[in-house]
């Protein structure tokens, strides 16, 4: 399969005081088209540290990100555009404008994609209906359940059709039975719609729809545990 | 595009409008104090402004129209064989005491004119007619009046400078800048009034022909008359003005009146802009997560405070405009045109956009990678 991200002997150092605190120490990482990895480790071992600098919000102090083959320079520009093109992400805490309704949220997201107008509200609906919200669209977050925000916040994600998905404990604040609903919506999503995702995790269930599992400690890449 | 600005102010509708109070009450006090300022300025000259006089020959460095010094009557008699002039007559403008019917004693600013329904002094008579305040010991005394000298009506008399004199008439509108009451009266009663102007008047007014252009016909004027001043309308109207402005301190007053609501303005919605953008600090990091510039945030901070602006300076306005009845029910007048308000119109978006400034540093300085955090 195609790679469709790709971190190559990513370090990551920071400054605390007077103290260098290297979080990655030379890791690899890649994900393919319709493929999900999950990446666990425990806490402090550099999991979101990766997905931050593979989503392209952080720099690597050394290595390299390639997006669909082609490698991401560090410049702040080229970082914003690849977030708006090519990432997807999905956040613990859902992250979702309060202010807006369902479909505002992805609307506003969209914008910033640059979809704008007739395009981007059929892009909306279309992403809206993919998650089975299209009955809550005009909902504003506070009248949403966890696993509806959740939905919101993965269709928002896959709003413009970027590459790949990253998602940080995405089942971290649902319950059981919801947290394998998202799970299961995900699995379907990166199937039906050709998307690389990255899953950052504590969560066991992760496995059972990852076609990977890589384990993360001290910021290394630990060998391979099993696929699920 | 969806705005987020707008979307979070309606959200948060106490902040709102608290921010919308801020700005509205620094657009008020800018608006009342400045239109309170112009309304006493305009009272300064409201009898330059309204007399059929194009120009004032006045005593040398006579500061304003309400403080005329004394020269000679003859003086009209040159001016009216200069090119250009069309008519020339004296003019007495000077305190006069006058004794109340309470018994107690208030000053009087007299204007004593040679023809007064000619040179339309008194300009708004509302009872009487100017044209019979030559016919005896007449006068005409402005409604205004009434609040330093006590009610009265037409037929009363008064006794100004030991002279009795018939009240004839009622006028309005004419006001001085330092509230005193003027009275009008025919130029030869003036003169009688006071023995040092026996002989004597202290402007001559001037009225320029057909044709001929008031600046140039005041520059024949000048050379003829070195003891005196020569002013046109406009000349003696800001001459008056500047004298008030700047021997009374009153400019600096409204300056700093109207810093003071500036900074009110600035700080409100400073403070408020930033505790707002500091509280949406989460959101503003998943806008640049994904894929939102620091630009995209300014413009929604800038949106923002422009709404607050627009909306602010509309409740402000429109309060200022509603008081002015009230504030003309106890004699104060305040002037407010479409030039004054759009000035403070494009100053409080200066305001308010300015206010915003501050907030953008802070969100300048938002690591996206905050949205990771629990």
């Amino acid at each position: 399969m195609k790679k469709v991200l790709e971190a190559r002997a990513v370090r990551k150092t920071f400054e605390e005081g007077t103290q260098r605190v290297e979080v990655l120490r030379g890791v690899s990482l890649d994900v393919s088209r319709g493929e999900i990895v999950s990446l666990e480790g425990p806490s402090g071992s550099g999991k979101t540290t990766l997905l931050s600098i593979m989503g392209c919000i952080l720099t690597p102090s050394a290595g390299e990100i390639h997006i669909g083959g082609e490698r991401i320079s560090g410049n702040e520009r080229a970082l914003r555009d690849a977030r708006r093109k090519s990432i997807g992400f999905v956040f613990q805490q859902f992250n979702l404008f309060p202010a807006l309704t369902a479909r505002e949220n992805i609307l506003y997201a969209l914008g910033i994609k640059g979809h704008k107008g007739a395009k981007g509200e059929v892009e909306a609906d279309r992403v809206l209906d993919a998650v089975g919200l299209s009955d809550r669209k005009h909902f504003l977050p506070r009248d949403l359940s966890g696993g509806q925000k959740q939905r919101v916040a993965i269709a928002r994600a896959l709003a413009g059709s970027p590459d790949v998905l990253l998602a940080d404990e995405p089942t971290a604040n649902l319950d059981s039975v919801v947290g394998v609903q998202i799970l299961d919506l995900f699995r379907d999503l990166a199937r039906s719609e050709n998307k690389g995702l990255i899953i950052v995790t504590h969560d066991p269930k992760v496995r059972r729809v990852a076609d990977r599992v890589t384990g993360i400690a001290d910021g290394l890449i630990l060998p391979e545990a099993h696929a699920a | 595009m969806v705005s987020l600005a707008r979307k979070n102010l309606l959200h948060d509708r106490i902040r709102f409008a608290i921010t919308l109070a801020g700005v509205a009450f620094a657009v008020t006090l800018v608006l009342v104090q400045v239109g309170l300022f112009l309304g006493l300025l305009g009272k300064a000259t409201v009898t330059i402004e309204n007399s059929n006089a194009d120009i004032w020959i006045v005593a040398k460095n006579t500061p304003n129209v309400d403080f005329g010094n004394p020269f000679p009557e003859t003086v009209f008699l040159r001016a009216r064989g200069v090119p250009g002039v069309e008519r020339a007559d004296n003019a007495i403008v000077q305190f006069v005491n006058i004794q109340l019917p309470s018994g107690a004693t208030e000053n009087s600013l007299v204007y004593g004119i040679s023809d007064p329904a000619y040179w339309n002094l008194p300009w708004k008579v509302e009872a009487g007619r100017a044209e019979d305040l030559s016919r005896g010991y007449n006068l005409i005394m402005d409604r205004s009046a009434v609040l330093r000298f006590g009610a009265f009506d037409v037929g009363d008399y008064r006794e100004l400078g030991g002279r009795r004199f018939r009240i004839i008439g009622r006028s309005a509108e004419a006001e001085s800048f330092t509230t005193t009451p003027i009275v009008f009266m025919d130029f030869g009663n003036a003169q009688s009034l006071l023995d040092q102007l026996n002989g004597q008047t202290t402007y001559v007014l001037v009225k320029v022909a057909s044709g001929y252009d008031p600046k140039e016909v005041a520059a024949r004027l000048r050379p003829m008359f070195p003891f005196n001043d020569v002013h046109t309308r406009d000349e003696w109207a800001a001459a008056s003005r500047g004298y008030w402005i700047e021997s009374t301190g009153l400019g600096m007053s409204m300056g700093v009146t109207v810093f003071l609501g500036i900074l009110v303005g600035v700080v409100i919605v400073a403070q408020t802009l930033y505790t707002s953008a500091v509280e949406h600090i989460r959101e503003f990091g998943t806008v640049k997560a994904i894929g939102g510039s620091n630009w995209d945030i300014y413009k929604i901070l800038g949106e923002q405070a422009l709404i607050a602006a627009v909306c602010g300076f509309a409740l402000g306005a429109g309060a200022s405009y509603a008081v002015r009845p009230a504030m003309a029910n106890l004699h104060l007048t305040v002037l407010l045109t479409p030039q004054f308000s759009g000035i403070v119109f494009v100053g409080t978006l200066a305001m308010c956009l300015s206010a915003a400034l501050f907030s953008f540093r802070r969100v300048a300085l938002i690591d996206p990678a905050l949205v990771f955090r629990g």
